[in-house]
């Protein structure tokens, strides 16, 4: 087993700066906030990667509204019981009869999204709607239909704002791109 | 993306407009250099200085014919990121079932072509009558060969500019104002303009993927399908491609797997995107002869993200 070695930050050719973030950010918050005014909303934090997005995004806003997280676990690649994909930490709030806003850092494959949009439907929200700081459609495999959109990106690796490199550059207040070891 | 093709008599002006175009438009000039350069830096190498005597040359033609997809797929490539001023090399044909596209045929009369060619190289008249018709010949068998076409037909064109009576510069800006009332409304309308395009360079399977379960990428990914419930099957079905003349299958193309729930054919190559090319007419052709099918290529940088993403704990 070798270490790994990560390019250290300043390395990174950045891809969107953080002005360029906390600006949609702010249309985000704005735009959601109009469309929810007078609804009974529960923005839902899809763990981990979405924390820094969802706390960032619901300063924007300026209409009542409830959050909760929910995690599901990961595949894990060339594991010999990979079982199915399954929550790991449920929601604590009801959702039945509320407008639901899913949380993302990033949809790409739509494949663990797909998933929880299959669980959470069967809960009967009012409604279910996606919203992404970053999108990948490039990389869909299963349509998610995506209302909220931060940023359109091409078929590449980034890491910040959340998003993870085998747990590392998270806290990055911007967004860059990564070339894999 | 964005792409104007500009096809030309030889001696009409043609060359010069589409530099002229891509300077004011900023989109990236794709002509016989450019692609020669770019095909190298791939460590692909023209067979002969000329494709239009290579083609019909007994010993050179199937390099020619390789040559000649790798540049198609080199320019399908570059198209998905870039808005595209493509001169010459059958741009019109490459494009012809891209609707945002705008196809500009430059013509002038044959003497005054002569007139441009002699000034222009310093040759005298009969010369440049030499060279005229010859260019003239060697394009039309160019289309002729490679796309069946008549290239002296006008109706590939959406757009056809006489050089006789307009300078350069006027022309230039026909286009410009040709291609933002033609492509850009339609580009709007059909949503963000990258993605229908980007279907297009999907890549099909490697001759070594081919037929058996399983290459190990395919487990990794049916074991990925199976962990989020979705239902898939391998390679379910497989599409004709190509017919000989006699109706016999001479091409045909499995996809590896089918989601039933998405109604989605996924292929997966792990290939390099430089050894992918002769793959990606497959699937083009797929596309065209089954428009209502969907296929979706996941492909090396793809498929090494998605495992990336569901390995937040290995070390690799």
């Amino acid at each position: 087993m070798t270490e790994t070695k990560i390019p250290p930050v300043d390395q990174l050719k950045i891809i969107l700066t953080q002005e360029e973030i906390e600006a949609k950010i702010a249309e985000l918050g704005k735009t959601i906030s109009r469309d929810y005014a007078g609804k009974e909303l529960v923005m839902i934090g899809v763990l981990r990667g979405s924390a820094y997005f969802l706390v960032d995004l619901t300063r924007k806003m300026h209409i009542p509204f409830a959050i909760d997280f929910i995690s599901i676990s990961s595949y894990k690649e060339q594991s010999e019981a990979a079982g199915v994909v399954r929550i790991t930490k449920d929601l604590d709030l009801s959702i039945s009869g509320k407008h639901v806003l899913i949380v993302e850092d990033i949809v790409d494959t739509g494949l663990s999204l797909g998933y929880l949009l299959r669980n959470l439907k069967t809960r009967n929200p009012a409604d279910l709607k996606i919203c992404t700081l970053v999108n990948v459609e490039a990389r869909r495999i299963v349509e998610v239909p995506v209302e909220y959109k931060g940023f359109d990106l091409p078929n590449i690796f980034v890491v910040g704002y959340g998003l993870d490199y085998k747990e590392k550059y998270r806290n990055l207040q911007f967004i860059a791109e990564f070339d894999r070891p | 993306m964005g792409v104007i093709t500009i096809s030309r008599e030889f001696g009409s002006g043609g060359e010069t407009i589409a530099r002229l175009v891509a300077e004011k438009t900023r989109f990236l000039l794709v002509n016989k250099e450019t692609i020669t350069q770019g095909l190298a830096e791939h460590g692909i190498e023209k067979p002969a200085p000329r494709l239009e005597t290579a083609l019909s040359d007994e010993n050179l033609s199937d390099a020619a014919h390789r040559y000649i997809e790798a540049m198609h797929e080199y320019i399908y490539d570059l198209a998905i990121r870039n808005n595209l001023v493509i001169l010459g090399r059958g741009g019109s044909v490459l494009f012809r079932d891209y609707p945002p596209a705008l196809h500009v045929k430059v013509i002038a009369q044959f003497t005054q072509r002569i007139k441009r060619v002699s000034k222009l190289y310093d040759l005298n008249t009969e010369t440049a009558v030499k060279l005229v018709k010859e260019q003239d010949r060697d394009t039309s068998r160019y289309y002729r060969q490679l796309f069946d076409i008549n290239w002296a037909n006008l109706r590939g064109y959406d757009l056809v500019l006489n050089t006789e009576k307009m300078g350069i510069e006027d022309a230039a800006d026909m286009i410009i104002a040709a291609y933002r009332v033609h492509a850009e409304p339609r580009e709007l309308k059909d949503g963000p303009s990258g993605i229908d395009f980007e279907d297009r360079n999907f890549s099909a399977p490697t001759d070594e993927e081919n037929g058996h379960f399983m290459h190990n990428s395919e487990e990794e990914f049916a074991r990925m399908l199976d962990f989020y419930r979705i239902r898939w099957e391998y390679e379910p079905k497989t599409f004709m491609l190509e017919w000989d003349s006699e109706g016999n299958v001479v091409e045909a193309f499995s996809p590896d797997f089918y989601l039933v729930d998405q109604d989605l054919y996924v292929e997966l190559t792990t290939q390099k995107p430089k050894q992918a090319w002769r793959k990606n007419r497959k699937i083009r052709r797929m596309k065209e002869l089954y428009p209502d099918v969907n296929v979706r290529l996941i492909d090396k940088k793809g498929f090494e993200s998605l495992l990336i993403k569901h390995r937040p704990d290995s070390e690799d």
